[in-house]
């Protein structure tokens, strides 16, 4: 379903991918948790070719890239086999909210507008916009943007839908619709590979958990083995780190 | 020396019929310009191999001279480059023969591409990457996602500078009287030197370049609210 194989990356000579090896098997949900600079958006921007990985091999679905010699056909139709929701969301902004669900069916998958219109309005009444169709992404809150966002992303129907930290930009009020949205996706059986700093929704939501740190993939398994016994010692520490931050938070705001 | 505000009127009427020819040298010019412009942009965006230079060098030398050299260098230097070609391979035209306004044309053409050169290039650049990497994400090519996606914003975005070079240019296109060719400066210059009455000639050219001036901010800012709509935010 999706391979990487040894997957390299540097910027400015800074590595930051050294050598990844991944197989995801269909209608997994993985998740990437990992400190900031650890490599895992990087990753998956990888698995799309918005960023060319220097060395390795991608495949998604039934396409399969050399990453040097990769031509602009073979990755157009890498892209073909997937779909990203973006941190910042990047809704096309001249276009209203149907319009952004309709623009890949009718582009890429030569869909009739007429089809394409109701394949669209049935997806945004999934997620929950359904009155919302000719609204501008700038007149939506950011809840909503990511849910057209999702909307989008299931329209094409890809093997394989691409989350990088969908939340990590919103309001913590906006986070909960959002994430109920992408859970209801997961149930679905549809293949996800998700970058996110959601502990608690990365541990109910996910078959498996990568834990990466400095480039490489630390530590993988459910999320019962990553969260209750992990193994490596840079696992554990982002772990406790994180939930210390959560419980001092959390007590905060009980203070006030 | 008193000034006879009637013949401002009668000047007005007279000035007003050189309006076509005035109207033809900033709308012709901006229409190529554009076409220019845009490719010259996506050029330098890209960075072709070789044509990059060449758009480099053709805004640096476009930019960096007075339109009116432009003019001069063509009207002047064409017409010996098509004399001399026409002999050779004997093609039996001859440059007398070709009207003045070309040469002012093709001159202000080329200043307008590399005038809206820069223009398209500031408003490509200024649309966020995250909506490129959207059209990719979607399975956009490269030139579906610019057509579709990043031009429609660019133009959007760049309407109040479209407006500012039409108003230059509307304003430039009376340099064109310099090469007698007659159009609105041109004609203000006859009634005024006809009459003697300066003042008042050019007086009434003023107000109708100024009238043009007002009418063209108008629609752009008509234009410019209806195509920007989608970036207002707000509820309907």
């Amino acid at each position: 379903m999706i391979y990487l194989k040894d997957i390299q990356k540097s910027f400015n000579q800074q590595p930051v991918l050294k050598g990844i090896n991944l197989k995801i098997g269909k209608g997994e949900v993985v998740t990437i948790l990992g400190p900031s600079g650890s490599g895992k958006t990087t990753l998956l921007r990888c698995l799309n070719f918005l960023e060319k990985p220097d060395e390795g091999i991608v495949q998604v679905g039934d396409i399969q890239v050399k990453s040097k010699k990769a031509t602009k056909r073979e990755i157009l139709s890498l892209r073909r086999q997937s779909a990203m929701v973006f941190q910042h969301y990047n809704l096309f902004a001249h276009k209203t909210v149907l319009e952004n669900v309709m623009e890949g069916l009718i582009v890429t998958k030569k869909y009739k507008k007429a089809e394409a219109k109701r394949e669209s309005e049935l997806l945004l009444e999934k997620v929950g916009l359904g009155d919302k169709h000719n609204y501008f992404p700038s007149q939506l809150s950011g809840g909503q943007q990511q849910r057209v966002g999702i909307a989008r992303a299931l329209a094409l129907n890809p093997e394989v839908i691409l989350f990088d930290e969908p939340t990590s930009a919103l309001d913590p009020e906006l986070v909960g619709e959002v994430l109920s949205v992408i859970k209801a996706i997961a149930q679905e059986g549809i293949t996800m590979v998700i970058v996110t700093h959601e502990m608690s929704f990365a541990k109910e939501v996910s078959d498996r958990v990568l834990f990466m740190d400095g480039g490489v993939i630390v530590e993988e398994g459910s999320p019962l083995e990553i969260f209750n016994a992990p193994k490596e010692e840079r696992t554990r520490q982002f772990l406790n780190r994180i939930s210390r931050d959560f419980s001092v938070s959390f007590l905060e705001e009980r203070a006030n | 020396m008193t000034i006879d505000i009637l013949f401002i009127w009668t000047a007005f009427k007279e000035i007003i019929k050189a309006l076509p020819i005035t109207l033809i040298l900033t709308i012709l010019p901006l229409l190529a310009g554009f076409i220019i412009g845009l490719a010259v942009a996506l050029i330098r965006i890209y960075k072709v191999k070789f044509l990059c230079r060449v758009a480099n060098g053709y805004v640096s030398f476009f930019r960096g001279t007075p339109i009116i050299m432009h003019i001069m260098l063509i009207y002047f230097g064409f017409p010996l480059l098509i004399d001399q070609i026409s002999t050779k391979f004997d093609l039996g035209i001859q440059s007398n023969s070709i009207p003045i306004i070309l040469f002012v044309l093709t001159a202000l053409s080329l200043s307008a591409g590399a005038y809206l050169s820069e223009i398209f290039r500031s408003g490509i650049i200024s649309v966020s990457n995250g909506q490129m990497e959207a059209a990719y994400s979607v399975g956009m090519n490269s030139f579906q996602a610019m057509t579709r996606i990043v031009l429609p914003q660019a133009i959007a975005q760049s309407i109040p500078n479209f407006t500012n070079i039409f108003i230059g240019f509307l304003h430039t296109s009376s340099i064109a009287f310099i090469v007698s060719q007659k159009e609105m400066t041109g004609a203000a210059n006859i009634v005024a030197s006809t009459n003697l009455k300066f003042l008042e000639s050019f007086i009434a050219a003023g107000l109708i370049y100024w009238g043009l001036t007002i009418i063209a901010e108008g629609l752009s800012f008509l234009i410019e609210k209806k195509a920007t709509a989608y970036n207002r935010g707000g509820v309907q």
